[in-house]
């Protein structure tokens, strides 16, 4: 049997007095597509953001691969492997697309301050090799046309792209995706859920991703996480999930037909 | 890879992430990493014209020439630190000091040659940056301004206290600059260039401007290198920069160690310039002068500061020369006074007006002259005229 | 022991003057984020105003302290009307903060060039008159300041606590686009902070001016040893720039009275930022600040 990507193990956040979630507990397995979902105020991002080192639960175990996700700081997380996008986007909008993904190659760069400045040898190679890496990434999604363009000037869809393009750049064992459709048009919708089933079926990563287009989760995930309040109501494939009583009375509303 | 699923034994052969072939094999996309090819030729042209400037300048004006060069390689480090990096400094005042003061004690006490008391002013400037770089992590923002500004007051009331060292608050003498007997950078000595002659302040200058070149290569490197990015990235979104794998500690304390080592260049240029310095001159009025220079150059640019340092080292010699104000100490307007009118009212008029600075105009004055090689799509979504290899189609090559 | 008790007193006194000047800081930077570098120059022009109104104008003390404040309150709004508030909308904060740095500039050397460098009389009522009790000097205007000061504080918190305004300002302080949404008039509410602001300077300006002091161009430089003050406190709490205020004039005024001469000379003027510092690597919010949440 082997190891999970990611276990998650009575894992628990607290604001305050106000519990975010409780109890918390999945494994995801290497190369699984994960989906989380629930209705606003769940917790799914406040997940997230545990799992990338932002706040500090107050109770539970992550373990990634081998490693304590615990024991990690969030610099360390690339380096571990772990690459996510953001809800409301976190992108350098000063910088153009191409240097924001280039963010993503940080962690696989090694020159210092010194190299840099002098544009040594090995700068330059560096430099070379990872802007055509990332130049990949932004074709791989469709926006290498933009390279060059301020982010923070790009509409929306473009912008998400942007995002997940870096995260692709970072070369992680596992993805983190915070609703990357959210506020999409039909036509785009298909589009990035195309692109998230081919990294996930041609690249073998794993991914952990929060949705609340039901449509989309269940036509590429290969489990659900319920959460509702805090809690988990249920973990299993969408085809079961989507019949569970449980989860159609939090969230879904009367009876489900996967669209 | 090898997955075990019960009783059988799956292989799957995993696909490199896209981006990722390149770096471990040859092929694929090649980028062009001079994206931007002609700017550089105009920055060239005027670094050409910047060496030939003191043949058409009065001695006066090479002087202040000579402030302007100096004055900018300090500019350029604070357009490290608070441009690209973000972080808010006022602060620059006392680093300068620190590297006025080490060439001093090292040249003129312990009689070292400036080829080895200019780097040293700005290793000594570097150290404390590396010391004080740590608060930055601590203290955001405002927090940090503040601390910066209490470090100018303590460090003036140092520099006051270490007698020895500094000469108390009545300063003390500066060594010029001398490298060998031929290369005299003494007041009165001259150098003979095969029928040109270069005075002091001429061999200041071209000091100056070595230096100033060479600093203002270095950043531009980092600019468009792992380094810069990261700083820039940490400006904006210092959270999100960590999760991606900046590592926030080295990223300040490295802009710190630049900024300040910059810093002590430029105020061991400068103090060695005058042949004198005195606490009094490392004030709070210093860093803000430095911070007006980089808001009008341009903030998060390479050439920014230095074109606000023109603009505000260069005042003081401009408003002498005005008719209202008073010469000398008497009565009216006095040039100080005027100057630092000038330097607030400047201020405010670019962050208001042109936050972008003499560079975001700088910037338009190609476009607006027809050229469109390496400027940026002005519509939302438009992708840019220029396509890169990636993005023509095989079709498209019949 | 006499000597500690004068050194305490006068610490209080001119304690209670920082805290009104931290205050100022706070109120703006509760309503808009924004640090007003500005304020040490504003509390120089509100001194001189005073000043030339009494010695050159012949106006009685009061009405000339009273146009001072009105005309340094309309001051205050008209800069954050009409340049800060069209500003911020589209920078980041600190560049917000740095217009209120080329105020300072450019109004402390216009105060010097319009009213010369030479001393100036403030034209108090209470001059260097004195009481003496217990054998202990209190000098008037000290003794002045502590009960002027408690009575804008007893205001302000009143304003504060018990008002539309007051909960409109710190509604904005927490969320602009929030309070918007309500329909607090943000821009109003934020011009009002900066009438405080204003006032507040120039009753700061007019006791740091008085006895042994004058209207002179160091004072600007003197407000400065306010920003400890509201660092140490924590940005955007009322309570911990009157105690943060209060701190640093104690400090300041007993670094000067005991001046161990083996912290070098002049130790009390840098004490106030030693222990800022201090305060700060140990609670990098100050004693009462909170650190800012920020959103992934």
């Amino acid at each position: 049997m082997s190891q999970p990507m990611l276990s998650v193990c009575g894992l628990g956040l607290r604001f305050g007095r106000l519990t975010a979630f409780e109890d918390v507990e999945f494994t995801v397995a290497d190369g699984e597509l994960f989906a989380v979902i629930g209705p606003n105020g769940a917790g799914k991002t406040s997940l997230f953001n545990v799992l990338s080192r932002v706040y500090e639960p107050f109770a539970g175990r992550v373990r990634l691969g081998e490693r304590d996700l615990l024991r990690l700081r969030p610099r360390e997380l690339a380096g571990a492997g772990l690459a996510r996008t953001f809800q409301n986007l976190a992108l350098f909008g000063d910088l153009s697309v191409l240097d924001n993904v280039l963010i993503g190659r940080h962690h696989l760069m090694r020159c210092g301050a010194l190299r840099d400045g002098v544009f040594s040898r090995r700068a330059r190679r560096e430099e070379r090799a990872h802007r055509t890496a990332a130049l990949e990434a932004l074709a791989f999604v469709g926006i290498d046309a933009w390279a060059d363009t301020p982010a923070s000037t790009l509409p929306y869809g473009l912008r998400k792209r942007t995002e997940l393009a870096r995260a692709l750049a970072m070369e992680p064992r596992v993805l983190l995706l915070d609703e990357p459709v959210a506020g999409m048009g039909e036509g785009e919708r298909s589009e990035i859920s195309e692109l998230v089933k081919r990294v996930h079926g041609e690249h073998g990563v794993t991914i952990l991703l929060v949705e609340h287009d039901m449509g989309m989760v269940m036509d590429v995930a290969d489990r659900v996480l319920v959460l509702d309040f805090g809690r988990v109501i249920a973990c299993d494939t969408p085809a079961v999930v989507q019949r569970d009583p449980r989860v159609i009375r939090a969230y879904l509303g009367e009876g489900l037909e996967a669209a | 890879m090898v997955t075990e699923l019960g009783t059988t034994t799956v292989e799957t052969r995993r696909q490199p992430l896209p981006g990722t072939r390149s770096t471990h094999g040859s092929g694929g996309v090649r980028a062009d990493p001079s994206r931007r090819g002609r700017a550089p030729l105009g920055w060239g042209g005027a670094w050409v014209l910047a060496v030939l400037l003191p043949f058409w300048l009065s001695e006066g004006q090479l002087s202040t020439a000579t402030f302007i060069v100096i004055g900018a390689i300090g500019a350029l480090g604070l357009g490290v630190l608070t441009g690209f990096a973000g972080q808010v400094s006022l602060g620059q005042a006392f680093f300068l000091g620190v590297g006025a003061y080490t060439a001093a004690v090292l040249g003129a006490d312990h009689g070292w040659n400036a080829v080895l008391w200019i780097p040293a002013a700005g290793v000594v400037a570097a150290m404390f940056g590396a010391l004080i770089g740590p608060t930055a992590l601590r203290l955001r923002g405002l927090y940090l301004a503040i601390v910066t500004i209490g470090l100018v007051y303590i460090g003036q009331n140092v520099f006051t206290n270490a007698t020895s060292l500094t000469g108390g608050p009545e300063g003390r003498a500066l060594p010029t600059v001398h490298f060998a007997n031929w290369l005299d950078f003494s007041a009165g000595n001259t150098l003979n260039l095969g029928g040109l002659t270069i005075d002091h302040n001429g061999l200041y200058y071209y000091l100056g401007l070595l230096l100033l070149s060479l600093s203002a290569l270095f950043v531009w490197n980092l600019s468009r290198t792992r380094t810069g990015r990261a700083m820039q990235a940490v400006r904006e979104r210092e959270l999100a920069a960590s999760v991606l794998g900046v590592n926030l500690a080295r990223t300040k304390v490295t802009a710190f160690v630049i900024s300040s080592f910059l810093a002590g260049v430029s105020g061991a240029l400068y103090g060695s310039f005058i042949s004198f310095a005195q606490p009094g001159d490392w004030s709070l009025t210093i860093s803000i002068q430095y911070l007006a220079a980089i808001i009008v150059g341009g903030m998060g640019t390479v050439m920014g500061p230095i074109l606000g340092s023109i603009v505000v080292f260069g005042l003081p010699d401009v408003i002498q020369n005005l008719s209202f104000v008073s010469q000398n100490g008497g009565g009216g307007l006095s040039a100080t006074d005027f100057a630092s009118i000038v330097y607030g009212v400047l201020i405010i008029v670019f962050l208001v007006v042109q936050p972008e600075g003499l560079m975001g105009l700088a910037r338009r004055i190609p476009r607006r002259l027809g050229c469109s090689e390496g400027s940026m799509p002005e519509q939302r979504g438009d992708p840019p005229r220029r396509m890169t290899a990636a993005t023509t189609k095989p079709e498209d090559q019949q | 022991m006499t000597q500690f008790w004068q050194l305490l007193f006068e610490g209080f006194s001119l304690g209670c003057v920082y805290a009104l000047i931290a205050l100022a800081f706070t109120v703006i930077y509760r309503s808009s984020g924004v640090i007003n570098f500005a304020q040490g120059a504003m509390l120089l022009a509100g001194a001189y105003v005073i000043s030339w109104l009494t010695v050159n104008e012949g106006v009685p003390f009061f009405g000339a302290v009273a146009i001072a404040i009105v005309a340094l309150a309309l001051s205050g709004v008209a800069f954050q009307l009409l340049l800060l508030r069209r500003v911020a909308t589209q920078r980041p904060i600190f560049a917000v903060v740095m217009i209120t740095i080329g105020l300072g500039t450019a109004l402390t050397s216009g105060v010097d060039a319009v009213f010369g460098s030479s001393t100036r009389v403030l034209g108090d009522p209470w001059g260097s008159t004195a009481l003496h009790a217990a054998g202990l000097v209190f000098d008037w205007v000290k003794l002045w300041a502590i009960v002027f000061v408690a009575v804008v504080l007893a205001a302000f918190y009143v304003l504060d606590r018990h008002s539309r305004y007051g909960l409109a300002m710190r509604a904005t302080a927490s969320d602009e686009e929030a309070a918007l949404a309500v329909g607090i008039p943000v821009a109003r509410v934020q011009a009002l902070t900066w009438a405080i602001a204003g006032s507040l300077a120039v009753l700061a300006g007019l006791f740091l001016s008085g006895y042994p002091s004058s209207p002179n161009p160091s004072l600007g430089e003197s407000a400065l040893t306010a920003f400890p003050a509201i660092i140490l406190g924590g940005l955007g709490s009322p309570v911990g720039a009157v105690v943060g205020g209060i701190l640093i004039g104690l400090i300041e005024v007993l670094a000067q009275g005991y001046d161990p001469s083996w912290l070098g000379n002049n130790f009390y003027e840098i004490a106030p930022y030693i222990v800022m510092i201090g305060v700060l690597l140990a609670k990098p919010y100050g004693l009462f600040g909170v650190r800012p949440a920020e959103r992934l």
